[in-house]
């Protein structure tokens, strides 16, 4: 039987301004950088970027590659978090279009990092990478309120534990490449 | 009118099966109607489960503003959603019910059958199956489309009508006389004539015929017997085929699930195997002492031991014997089969008697024998029966007595389960105490040698299903390890109630299931059912036995019971729940035969093709491999006639379908292949023929016997008698003896049944020494004369260098030393002068072979693997060889004549004597290893 192969990309988006009316230096810089997303954007808003970066990037024969099974599975604008599906042999040519994109794909959008933080064959390493990863900044997000001063670019890079190298980790993992991006952003 | 509406419709004969589908027919429009709706709601289902749910931006923002506290929360409610999504997805992960069902049972034919799932899926699958519209009616299979499916529906049809019309009748009459026949059931009337139920008969001196079968069944028994437990075993075995029984049964052969793993590890390492061997023969022997020891001493037990202080104990039926029972034959003993004797114990009374009396006294043994030797031992017994004055009776007790056997080391808990003393009071029956003191054994084979125990038995059904038993943790207790050595069951020697026919037939009047179930209901839940006088006492014996070869492995109960009564044993020894988990499991021949295999045992009859048992057995494997290999398209077969053997050797030696012990000693072949396959039939079954005609004039036998089957000159040699001849004297063996051999490979291989076992080649003549000078240079090969001085003359050497390096110390790696040098020029040593250069230069200039074009494949060796000796070293064929799994390699089971093994140990020493190398028939490639005998 022949069988459909995708990968899940989790996606974070970054943003690197302060928002209008916001006074500078009156947040912390773990909210700066995890901001929420504006409303506007909709699952088709963000296909539809992708897929023109795509094509701008690769052509017709790119954007036809990966434009059978690109899917948003998830979207959080709150989180600034999103779950991406792709063809497993052309996972990368989305990947690489994200990479490129420097702003949010609506009509004005902000300035943003589009930041893939881990690749995965199935939905649910993914999800549990996302609980993760939200655990960790809930716990700098402490931190930050008991008032010792956190390293927030650390907080936001740190996608493994400490002790672990904190920029590309590439797990051998045979079958499900999971790959850590750390410095795509900055 | 009326009689057509009460006629069965037009799907009756396949209604037992096809239950959703008639649901799925009659309810299609309902269904058409439900099915979109059911696929919304299952869409939807389907879509909120992969749905996460997400916050809206303004979540975070207070105000517009950024805030900690929103930013915390709002991640708490993302790793809430993300939980939940998986573990929704989780649950709605829509796995089929034919999913769910035990591996076993999954399978790809009528899988689509809602009666093949356990019971309580079965409504889930009916409803999976309406709401996906599984085609699950064949349009082909609901009418009756051949001429002889429509006979069978309309007979069905008929038949119906009768039984409705018996019915009708039957009901009205009970409705006419009713408050009168309700009295009769109350049992307080006056009782009408008492009937016994007969006993069956057992004739003496001549063969019983099989008990009587239900008419329901006896079409199908016309020319075999089913087992008592035949109908279970055929819903879940692959039997033998119904017009080939198996020595006159229907025997199951392999379950029908893939067992051979499963089967190996229960019968070693957790669990039980059980097989109905009700098939085994049991022959009773009757007469005074003096008499019976001569006929057994007849028939092989002439070990002075048995008759003497140490078979005390085997006499006076406390231990069982078993062994080889072989005939006298002109000078020449020959092997009949295997066979387990035990003796009926005195009963106290005559046991007091004076010396005389004992001579004088009566006894009675039971031989258990092997159904394909059967027939020969009880002509055997007859004869030496009707020698002996006073004279001694046999009674034919086949259809009698059935057994089970029970291997694993949840064995001996199982039978614990199922099999509860008849009487309570501990006491009365001291071997009924002894068995359940045997509570944390896990293995019989830990028993004394040669026990068994004789009890009586309650009905299993009482306590049916059987309740797991409390297995104390006595892997060390004292008292369980001096029951075992001390194993005091001769205190109250009692006559079995096994031996005595009144005590079997009660026992075989077991009541009905229908009066258990009500004695059942009118008891308190739970609890088992009193025992009441109702129930008679069913004798049981349990031998337990342990293999010869291996110590450590397991041995095996067996479980003798009067033939009636294997049926209620069987059900609860299926359904006891071991402690290790999970039920016994249930074997069939193909397993017997695995576990013999797997403990390097012999198994009888097919690895001894010198009774002639295992002749027949031999025969038919023969046919069957004939069959098999004539039904394989030409290119896919081995084509014996282009074998290559290397050197120049073609075709496989003798019958590559066969042990050819023909070829092997010389014997006559069985003329033309056609013929033979109709006269193999037909010795086989007439050997298996039980025309009691036979048996009143023995000239007949005697003339059946002799007729020239070239095979039949093949005899059997105990591991005992070969050891006899071995070294120290110098007696030939037999002319064509036999002996049975255990083969160990020293390195790699696995062989199949009929694969070739040769011994090492001889040393050749040691060749012309050349002048010192020449010391270690190659001396050129002799040039090939005959056919076998093809063969590298070294080919011995080849071989022992074999041999792994750690058994084979100096001596292997100077034979491996010897065979590099000889086999090519040998290389420049790195640190050699110029004198010694040019000295090697020359040899090898000299070296008569040109390396270059090299000599066709398979000339020397292959592929650097040795050849395999030539012809004149075979002497025998390997009769059972597999991948053992207890072993974790190959090993293999033969049989080799005696003669040739004898002058390799007496030629080579019992070392090198023992080696051989085993090559697959159809292959080329031979293998070392080191046979034993058993």
């Amino acid at each position: 039987m022949v069988r459909l192969k995708d990968r899940y990309l989790l996606v974070h988006i970054i943003y690197t301004d302060v928002p209008a009316g916001q006074a500078k230096g009156s947040v912390p810089d773990l909210l700066l950088y995890n901001q929420p997303t504006t409303g506007e954007l909709r699952a088709q808003h963000l296909l539809k970027g992708i897929r023109s970066e795509v094509a701008s990037l690769f052509g017709d024969c790119g954007s036809g590659a990966i434009d059978r099974s690109l899917q948003v599975k998830y979207l959080s604008p709150a989180t600034s978090t999103f779950i991406l599906r792709v063809s497993r042999d052309h996972h990368r040519l989305a990947w690489a279009a994200l990479s490129f994109m420097d702003h949010v794909p609506v009509r004005n959008g902000r300035p943003c990092v589009f930041r893939v933080v881990r690749v995965s064959g199935t939905i649910r390493k993914v999800e549990e990478e996302a609980i993760r990863r939200a655990k960790l900044l809930v716990l700098s997000a402490k931190q930050e309120m008991s008032g010792k001063c956190s390293d927030a670019l650390g907080a936001l890079l740190r996608g493994k534990d400490q002790g672990r190298s904190l920029t590309t980790v590439a797990d051998q993992n045979d079958d499900s490449e999971m790959e850590d991006v750390g410095t795509s952003g900055d | 009118m009326d009689r057509k509406k009460s006629l069965p419709d037009a799907k009756a004969p396949d209604a037992k099966r096809k239950d959703p589908p008639s649901t799925a027919n009659n309810t299609k429009n309902q269904a058409n109607d439900t099915r979109p709706n059911s696929r919304a709601v299952k869409r939807v289902k389907f879509n909120d489960a992969r749905n996460i749910r997400s916050q809206p931006p303004d979540a975070v923002l207070e105000d517009g503003r950024l805030d900690l506290q929103k930013f915390l929360s709002a991640r708490e409610f993302e790793i809430k959603a993300l939980e939940t999504s998986m573990r929704k997805c989780k649950a709605s992960n829509s796995t089929r019910v034919f999913q769910q069902v035990p591996r076993a049972m999954r399978r790809r034919t009528a899988s689509h059958n809602v009666k093949r799932v356990p019971k309580r899926l079965r409504e889930r699958a009916k409803r999976e199956q309406l709401e996906d519209n599984t085609p699950t009616v064949e349009a082909r299979k609901r009418r009756p489309r051949t001429t002889r499916a429509r006979i069978r529906a309309e007979t069905a049809k008929k038949l119906d009508i009768l039984a409705a019309r018996k019915r009708k009748r039957r009901l009205e009459k009970a409705a006419a006389d009713g408050p009168a026949v309700v009295k009769g059931k109350g049992g307080d009337v006056k009782p009408t004539v008492q009937s016994r139920a007969p006993r069956p008969k057992i004739r003496r001196d001549t063969l019983n015929e099989p008990p009587k079968i239900k008419s329901k069944f006896r079409k199908r028994q016309q020319n075999k017997t089913w087992l008592p437990t035949h109908v279970w075993h055929a819903k879940r075995a692959t039997m033998t085929e119904p017009s080939k029984p198996q020595w006159r049964f229907a025997i199951p052969i392999t379950s029908t699930e893939k067992c051979y793993r499963p089967t190996h590890r229960a019968s070693g390492q957790k669990g039980a195997v059980a097989w109905d061997m009700s098939y085994m023969s049991t022959i009773g022997l009757y007469g005074s002492s003096l008499g019976v020891e001569r006929v057994l001493r007849a028939l092989g037990l002439t070990q002075e031991g048995l008759w003497a202080v140490r078979g005390q104990k085997w006499r006076a039926g406390s231990r069982k014997w078993s062994g080889l029972l072989s005939k006298e034959r002109k000078e020449s003993k020959r092997i009949i089969g295997p066979a387990t004797i035990i003796w009926n114990p005195e009963s106290a009374m005559e046991n007091t008697g004076e010396l005389s009396d004992l001579k004088k006294s009566q006894r009675q043994l039971l031989i258990r024998t092997h159904p394909s030797c059967f027939l020969e031992l009880f002509n055997e017994l007859l004869k030496l029966v009707k020698m002996q004055t006073p004279r001694l009776h046999i009674e034919d007790l086949r259809f009698e007595i059935g057994s089970i056997e029970v291997t694993g080391p949840g064995s001996t808990e199982a039978l614990l389960g199922v099999l509860k003393p008849y009487y309570d009071k501990p006491g009365t029956e001291c071997q009924a105490d002894v068995f359940k003191s045997l509570a944390g054994v896990t293995n019989p084979a830990s028993l004394p040698k040669d026990a068994f125990l004789a009890f009586s038995a309650r009905d299993p059904r009482l306590a049916y299903p059987p309740r797991q038993i409390n297995v104390p943790d006595r892997n060390g207790d004292p008292v369980l390890l001096e029951t075992l050595t001390k194993w005091p069951v001769e205190k109250h020697l009692a006559p079995f109630g096994l031996f005595s026919r009144d005590t079997r037939h009660t026992a075989s009047q077991l009541p009905t299931q229908k009066s258990i179930n009500r004695r059942k209901g009118s008891s308190v839940p739970g609890k088992e059912v009193p025992v009441t006088a109702a129930d008679p006492p069913i004798p049981v014996i349990l031998l337990a036995s342990k293999s010869s070869t291996a110590v450590q492995a397991q041995g095996t109960w067996t479980l003798m019971a009067p033939w009636k009564c294997i049926l209620p044993i069987w059900y609860s020894l299926m359904r006891y729940p071991l402690s290790t988990g999970g039920n016994p499991r249930f074997g069939g021949l193909d397993e017997q035969r695995q576990i013999t295999f797997e403990q390097n045992v012999p198994w009888f009859p097919g690895d001894f093709p010198g009774t002639d048992a295992g002749l027949s057995w031999e025969l038919e494997q023969r046919l069957k491999r004939k069959r098999d290999w004539d039904r394989r398209p030409r290119g896919k077969r081995v084509e014996w006639k282009s074998l290559d053997l290397g050197a120049g050797r073609k075709g496989e030696i003798g019958d590559g379908l066969a042990c050819d012990f023909e070829h092997l000693f010389g014997l006559p072949k069985n003329n033309t292949l056609g013929p033979d396959d109709t006269r193999n039939e037909a010795v086989s079954v007439d050997s298996d023929a039980m025309e009691l005609d036979r048996l009143d004039k023995p000239q007949g036998i005697q003339a059946t016997e002799d007729s020239p089957k070239p095979l039949s000159m093949i005899k059997h040699l105990t591991k005992a008698s070969f050891g006899a001849l071995a070294p120290p004297t110098h007696e030939k063996a037999p002319r064509s003896s036999i002996i049975t051999v255990t083969l160990a490979f020293t390195g790699r291989g696995v062989v199949s049944p009929c694969a070739r076992i040769y011994r090492l080649p001889p040393q050749k003549s040691p060749m012309p020494v050349l002048p010192s000078t020449q010391a270690e240079v190659p001396a050129t090969e002799p040039p090939p004369s005959t056919v076998s001085g093809l063969l590298p003359s070294n080919l011995r050497e080849q071989w022992l260098g074999k041999l792994p390096a750690k058994s084979s110390s100096s001596a292997g790696g100077k034979d491996r030393q010897t065979k590099k040098r000889s086999s090519a020029p040998p290389r420049m040593p790195p640190g050699a002068d110029l004198a010694t250069r040019k000295r090697l230069l020359a040899a090898s200039l000299l070296t008569a072979e040109p390396q270059y074009p090299q000599s066709s494949t398979n000339q020397t060796d292959v592929g650097g693997h040795p050849l395999c000796p030539g012809e004149e070293e075979l002497i025998g064929f390997v009769t059972a060889g597999a991948f053992s799994l207890s072993e974790g390699k190959g090993t293999a089971i033969g049989s080799v004549s005696a003669e040739k093994a004898l002058e390799t140990i007496r030629g080579t020493g019992a070392r090198e004597g023992h080696l051989c190398v085993v090559r697959n028939a159809g292959e080329s490639l031979g293998w070392l290893a080191r046979w034993e005998v058993v």
